[in-house]
C-alpha cells in the first residue's frame, strides 16, 4: 500500500446533500462507509523558466496528483456499525456491506454528532486508523501510469453548531488520514454539481447501474415443426431466452426481449419508437420500485420506533 | 418546553465520578445531542492536570445507552491516540480494554476510564517534552527524572511560543496528617510550577524560569503561600539544585504553622475563664472563636436615625504581645474590652443627645 496525499476529494452535489439530509433526519448520531474512486490527474506544469532549473517539476513525478471523488454512500442510521466501542473493525459485516458495491472502491467512512467539536474524537481515530491499514480494502488508482494502491483512509465529519444558528446548520469537514503520520490532514471538499460549467469534472464519474449485456439477434421459434433433433437445442435456447428476459425485467417492466433486435441492423426502422417505449417502460419499472422503496421503508420505521422504545426501556428513560 | 434531564445510566456515571475522584474534576456544561433536545447526554470535563486544566469532551448517546461514551480531545493534542496502533487486535495490554468490556450498568466504568486515560496523555506529554529540541530543557528533564510525581506539559499555540511547564509535587510529608483532626478530603500538596521557554539557539547564560508556587485550594487554612517568598534562582542553577533548598524553607514554615495553631488553641481556652464558653470556636484551625459576653448593666436599646441598632466597628488595634503567656494575653485582653465598652456606653449616650 502506497502513502501517497490525496490533492483534493470531490463529492457530488446530490451526495452531499443526500448526507446531510440523512443526518439531519436521524434522531442520534450517523455513521456510515464512503465509496468513489481515487484518479490519477497528469500535472500540467507549464513553467517559464528554463526546463533544467525547475525543481518543482521533479516533485511532481516524486508524488503523483491524486484527486479522490465520493459518489455513493451507505448510511446507517445509528452509531458503531461496523466497529466496537474500543474503535476495532468488526471485519465481517464491513465485508457484507462491501460487497454489495463491487464497481467501487471503499474510500473511506464519514460520522455524524451533534453539537460536537469539529475535529476527529478519539474512537474516530482509532476506527480510521485500523481502517487505513487493512491491506483487504485497498485499491487501485485508476488512470495512473505506474500501479498505486490506497487504502481507504478518508474520513468526513459533519457536525452541527454548538448554539442553534440561523446562518448555518451543519459544518464539514474531509480529511485524509496519512498512517505514516497518524495525522489527520485536513482536504478541500469539492462540491461537483450539474450545470455546464461542471460539465468537465464529470471525467470521474461513470454510470453505477449500466444497461446489461444482451444478445440482440434472438429469433425465438414457437412453431411446432420444428424437428425432432432440435428440441433439445431449443430447449438450451428458450432457458437462455427466459434468462434473459430476467435480466431485462429487472431494468424495465414488460419489455419483451425479443424487441431488442429491431434496434440493431436492418429493422431498426422505427429505432426511435422502440428506444422511446423501451425508456418508458424503465421508467415504469423505477416507478413500482420506488414504491416498493416507500413500503419496505414504513415497516422498517415501525421496526425502528419499536426498537428505540426498547432501548429508552433499557436506558431507565420511560 | 421539555425539561432537560439526564438519562440515568449516564448519571450514575458522572456523579460516581464527581463524588469518588481523587482528583477535583468539574462539569463545565451540560447539552443534548439528539435531535429533540431533552436528553443531556454530553458534557465537558475540566481535569486538573500539571497545575492547569485541560478539558475533554464526553460524548454520549441516549438513543444507544449500551454504547460506551466517546472522547473529544482539546484542539491542541490532535497527535494524542490512547488507542493500540494496527498491531495484535488480541492485544490483552491494549489500552483500551476497559471500552471493549464496557458496562452501562456499573457506575464506576467512567470514572476509570477518564483516570486510564489521563495517566495515557501524561506519558504523552512526557514523550513530548522529551522530544523537545533544547539543551536546557533535555538537562534539566535528566535530572528530575527519578523524582515522583511530576507532570510536564508542551504548549505549543500558533502565537504562543513553545514552553515546557513543569509542575513538582513538594514535600514529602502528608501534610494532612501533620494537622490532628483534620477535615481535608483531598490530600493536601504544595506545587512548585516551572516553566521553561523552548529555544532552538544556545544560549550561553540561561535566564531564570519562570516560578510558581501553587498550593491545594484548602492549604491556605493552615498556611497561606502568599506570604511566602521564594528563593533566588541564582544564575546556572538547575532544578536538581533549587528544590532542596526550596523544600527546606517550606518544611520548616509550615512545621511553624501547626505549632501556631497550638498557640491558638491555648490563647481561646485560656479566654473562656474570663468570657464564660465560647458560643463557637473552630477547633482544628484555631482561627475563630465567638464569646457572647456582658459588661455593666445597659438597660437602654440604642438606636440609630435609621431605626438599626448601633453596634460598635470591628476592632483591629489591641494590645498584643509574643512575649505574655496564654492567661496573662486573655486577662489584659479582658481589660482592653471593658474599657472599650463603656467608651462604646459613652459613644452611644452621646448619639443620643445628638438626636434629641
Amino acid at each position: 500500500m502506497d502513502d501517497l496525499p490525496l490533492q483534493k476529494i470531490q463529492i457530488s452535489g446530490p451526495t452531499l446533500a443526500s448526507l446531510l439530509q440523512r443526518f439531519s433526519s436521524s434522531p442520534g448520531d450517523v455513521d456510515g462507509l464512503l465509496f468513489g474512486r481515487v484518479t490519477h490527474i497528469a500535472a500540467t506544469t507549464f513553467a517559464d523558466d528554463d526546463p533544467t532549473t525547475t525543481v518543482a517539476a521533479s516533485s511532481s513525478f516524486d508524488s503523483p496528483t491524486l484527486i479522490a471523488t465520493i459518489t455513493s454512500f451507505i448510511c446507517s442510521n445509528s452509531n458503531s456499525t461496523f466497529y466496537d466501542s474500543a474503535g476495532r473493525l468488526n471485519l465481517l459485516s464491513l465485508r457484507r456491506i462491501c460487497s454489495d458495491n463491487q464497481t467501487l472502491s471503499l474510500l473511506g467512512w464519514f460520522s455524524g454528532r451533534r453539537k460536537t467539536p469539529l475535529r476527529p474524537s478519539m474512537r474516530e481515530s482509532a476506527v480510521t486508523s485500523s481502517l487505513s491499514s487493512k491491506i483487504q480494502f485497498a485499491f487501485q488508482v485508476e488512470n495512473s501510469p505506474k500501479s498505486y494502491t490506497l487504502s481507504p483512509c478518508v474520513f468526513l465529519l459533519l457536525t452541527t453548531p454548538f448554539h442553534d444558528q440561523l446562518i448555518h446548520t451543519h459544518e464539514y469537514r474531509a480529511y485524509q488520514f496519512r498512517l505514516s503520520t497518524e495525522f489527520f490532514e485536513p482536504k478541500t471538499l469539492d462540491v461537483v454539481n450539474i450545470g455546464p460549467a461542471f460539465r468537465g469534472h464529470y471525467g470521474a464519474f461513470c454510470p453505477n447501474s449500466q444497461f446489461p449485456m444482451l444478445p440482440c439477434e434472438l429469433r425465438v421459434s414457437s412453431s411446432m415443426a420444428e424437428d425432432g433433433n432440435c428440441e433439445s437445442e431449443s430447449l438450451k435456447s428458450m432457458k437462455r431466452v427466459s434468462e434473459d428476459q430476467r435480466v431485462l425485467d429487472m431494468y424495465a417492466e414488460d419489455f419483451d426481449v425479443g424487441r431488442l433486435n429491431r434496434l440493431i441492423g436492418s429493422d431498426a426502422a422505427n429505432y426511435t419508437g422502440e428506444l422511446e417505449d423501451m425508456y418508458k417502460k424503465m421508467l415504469a419499472k423505477l416507478e413500482g420500485l420506488a414504491r416498493l422503496v416507500e413500503k419496505s421503508s414504513a415497516r422498517v420505521l415501525e421496526q425502528e420506533n419499536h426498537n428505540m422504545k426498547l432501548r429508552c426501556r433499557v436506558a431507565g428513560l420511560e | 418546553m421539555a425539561i432537560d434531564t439526564v438519562p440515568p445510566l449516564i448519571a450514575a456515571q458522572l456523579n460516581y465520578l464527581l463524588s469518588h475522584s481523587p482528583l477535583p474534576i468539574k462539569v463545565e456544561q451540560m447539552w443534548s445531542g439528539s435531535k429533540n433536545h431533552g436528553l443531556l447526554d454530553r458534557f465537558t470535563l475540566v481535569i486538573p492536570f500539571c497545575l492547569d486544566y485541560i478539558r475533554w469532551d464526553v460524548i454520549y448517546n441516549a438513543l444507544y445507552p449500551l454504547a460506551a461514551p466517546d472522547i473529544i480531545f482539546g484542539p491542541e493534542d490532535e497527535s494524542f491516540h490512547p488507542y493500540h496502533t494496527a498491531g495484535g487486535e488480541g492485544d490483552l495490554k491494549s489500552p483500551n480494554k476497559s471500552l471493549s468490556d464496557w458496562n452501562c450498568k456499573d457506575p464506576t466504568r467512567l470514572l476509570s476510564l477518564i483516570l486510564e486515560l489521563r495517566e495515557l496523555y501524561m506519558t504523552y506529554q512526557r514523550k513530548r517534552v522529551g522530544g523537545v529540541e533544547d539543551e536546557r530543557v533535555k538537562f534539566e528533564l535528566s535530572t528530575i527524572v527519578p523524582r515522583e510525581g511530576i507532570e510536564m506539559y508542551m504548549s505549543s499555540g500558533i502565537e504562543k511560543t513553545e514552553e515546557v511547564k513543569f509542575a513538582v509535587p513538594l514535600l514529602g510529608v502528608d501534610i494532612n496528617k501533620m494537622v490532628t483532626g483534620c477535615p481535608w478530603r483531598h490530600q493536601q500538596k504544595i506545587f512548585l510550577q516551572v516553566i521553561f521557554p523552548v529555544g532552538k539557539k544556545y544560549m550561553s547564560a540561561p535566564s531564570a524560569p519562570r516560578l510558581k508556587l501553587v498550593d491545594s485550594p484548602e492549604l491556605k487554612a493552615l498556611f497561606s503561600i502568599e506570604d511566602f517568598r521564594l528563593p533566588p534562582w541564582l544564575d546556572g542553577m538547575c532544578m536538581a539544585e533549587y528544590l532542596p533548598i526550596l523544600e527546606g524553607l517550606l518544611q520548616s514554615q509550615i512545621v511553624d504553622a501547626v505549632s501556631s495553631i497550638d498557640v491558638r488553641r491555648k490563647f481561646i481556652v485560656a479566654l473562656a475563664p474570663l468570657f464564660g464558653r465560647p458560643v463557637e470556636a473552630d477547633p482544628v484551625f484555631c482561627r475563630k472563636a465567638a464569646f457572647l459576653t456582658s459588661s455593666g448593666v445597659f438597660t437602654f436599646l440604642h438606636f440609630n436615625p435609621s431605626g438599626a441598632p448601633i453596634k460598635s466597628s470591628i476592632i483591629t488595634e489591641f494590645p498584643w504581645s509574643p512575649r505574655w503567656e496564654s492567661s496573662e494575653m486573655a486577662e489584659r485582653f479582658f481589660d482592653f474590652l471593658v474599657e472599650e465598652c463603656l467608651n462604646f456606653k459613652k459613644y452611644c449616650n452621646e448619639s443620643l443627645l445628638q438626636q434629641r
